[in-house]
């Protein structure tokens, strides 16, 4: 019997180690990481992460002891409350609902969003900005801009929407629109709309702020932000019965029992 | 007086069970620390080290963390729950009821379970907040964003399904709401709403197929979505931070 090649292990500590494979560093850690800005994750991260958990689950039973879920009376399809609302992170497709076809808002443009954000990190390409917050200051300007730029114009547009829709728009379109009330108001309207404001937000920061790919890009995931907040509030706290838009402090109690016309 | 517990420990540390359950002394020492963290399932979901950058809370703001701390909280919750509810149109409604007023701590269960899960959205939506203005979808990060927006997707369509189970006025007209909307998926609107709804009216097939879903296929598919989030990354180098 020949004796193992290499090092010996002393007595009782024997360790067997394999090498399972060469991966080039890049390959599989493709960002580099410097040894003398690295922490231990015990302690370091644990602490962290321990003392998080245990401030949130504290929290979560204080609210859960202070605040009860809600349940009203049992279901009954012949008692529609009106309105009847989604649950509060939906309003804002439901919002939307209101100005434009039912598919378009509910379907159409959610999905179309989901794809173009997946979609984001292979159109902007560059590692311009990684791990920075707002990647410039040029950056920091873009998101103000357009965080106004975008709340302004759907809060505007959605008051436009109940204003004109109080003076007759409805029927004006059926009189003289070609298509009536469906096509322009429900389709082609809305569409432009939202791809028009869309593109203008783009030109505007390329012009106004010089904007490289990620900046036009954290332009029009601010304006998204912004949007879906808009929606969310306006669908939270300023529609009423028949989803009639109120100031957030005047809207009527909704009435729980609907019951149908007969 | 300190002798007996020390002596104690001393003959538990190297006692054989224990040292069949732990292959390392103490984390008192960076081997020893960094054997805790690799040779333990659940803490062997970070590396031994990462950037100092990394530990900053205005980076993060833990969200992700928090996000996880959630789902894993929901679980807990959801499950205890379950054995208390039947998603029938008979029972859904008493059993809820009871939870409140018979089942010991049912009412904090229902309530800890509902106000988590609306968290839980909002957590990940400022969790992705965070990536996007931190640049974080950037090489090598695509995919990990793709697996992200998945992510988001399920958190808002698992709070959904749940939102029905208490089978009362609120839930039903909610998503009375939803059902309108897949209605009114172009094409397919019709067959689309039967499939996910079981019906043309939001009956008893409905109740079973949200509750299905919302216990079984939809959490299996977050925590798989998860595992993945979390592997890769570990595999892209851990979170961002400026180069
Ligand atoms: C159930 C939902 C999710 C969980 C539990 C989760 C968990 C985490 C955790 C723990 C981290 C580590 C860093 C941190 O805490 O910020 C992380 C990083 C990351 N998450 Fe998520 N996440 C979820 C959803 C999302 C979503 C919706 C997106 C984007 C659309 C996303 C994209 C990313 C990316 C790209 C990273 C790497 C960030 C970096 O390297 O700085 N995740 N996630």
């Amino acid at each position: 019997m020949t004796a193992p090649r290499g090092p010996q292990p002393f007595p009782g500590q024997e360790k067997r180690l394999r090498l399972l494979a060469f991966v080039r560093q890049d390959s599989i850690v493709r960002v580099d990481k410097r040894v003398e800005d690295t922490a231990m994750v015990w302690p370091h991260l644990l602490v962290i992460e321990f003392i998080a958990a245990m401030l949130w689950s504290i929290g979560l039973f204080a609210i859960s002891a202070a605040f009860n879920a809600p349940l009203q009376d049992h279901q009954t399809p012949d008692c529609t409350p009106n309105p009847s609302k989604a649950p509060w992170y939906l309003l804002n497709l439901q919002e939307l609902l209101l100005h434009m076809d039912k598919g378009l808002a509910g379907v159409v443009v959610p999905t179309l969003w989901l794809v173009f954000m997946a979609a984001i990190p292979y159109i902007d390409r560059s590692r311009e900005g990684v791990g920075i917050w707002f990647t410039s200051p040029n950056g920091k300007r873009i998101t103000i801009f357009a965080a106004v730029y975008s709340t302004l114009l759907t809060f505007s547009l959605i008051l436009l929407d109940a204003f004109l829709k109080a003076h007759g728009y409805i029927e004006f379109a059926s009189d003289y629109f070609p298509g009536g009330k469906q096509l322009f108001p429900n389709y082609v309207i809305p569409i432009a709309i939202m791809i028009g404001l869309s593109v203008l937000l783009v030109v505007i920061v390329k012009r106004l702020y010089g904007a490289s790919t990620r900046e036009w890009m954290i332009a029009i995931y601010t304006g998204w932000v912004a949007t879906y907040l808009v929606l969310t509030v306006v669908g939270t706290s300023m529609r009423g019965p028949g989803m009639d838009l109120f100031a957030p402090w005047a809207v009527p109690a909704t009435h729980q029992c609907f019951a149908p016309t007969k | 007086m300190l002798e007996i517990p020390a002596q104690i420990w001393q003959k538990t540390k190297t006692s054989y069970i224990w040292r069949s359950l732990f292959r390392h002394g103490y984390p008192d020492s960076r081997k020893n620390q960094s054997l805790a963290v690799f040779t333990n399932v659940f803490l062997h979901l970070h590396p031994v080290k990462v950037r100092r950058h990394a530990l900053a809370i205005p980076y993060t703001w833990c969200m992700g963390g928090l996000t996880f701390f959630l789902f894993l909280v929901l679980t807990l919750t959801g499950t205890l729950l379950m054995f208390y509810y039947r998603p029938t149109t008979e029972w859904a409604y008493s059993d809820i009821k009871d939870l409140e007023t018979v089942v010991v701590f049912g009412q904090l269960l229902r309530n800890m379970h509902r106000w988590a899960a609306h968290g839980m959205v909002i957590t990940v939506f400022l969790h992705m907040i965070r990536v996007f203005y931190t640049g974080s979808y950037k090489p090598p990060r695509e995919f990990n964003w793709v697996v992200g927006t998945l992510l988001f997707f399920f958190t808002i369509l698992l709070s959904y399904t749940g939102y029905l189970l208490p089978w009362d006025q609120l839930s039903f007209w909610a998503v009375t709401v939803g059902y309108e909307i897949a209605r009114a998926t172009p094409a397919i609107g019709d067959e689309f709403a039967f499939v996910l709804f079981g019906g043309f009216q939001l009956g008893p097939n409905a109740l079973l197929r949200f509750y299905v879903l919302h216990v079984v296929g939809l959490p299996l598919t977050v925590g798989f979505l998860i595992a993945i989030h979390f592997w890769r990354i570990r595999k892209d180098g851990g979170i961002t931070g400026p180069l």
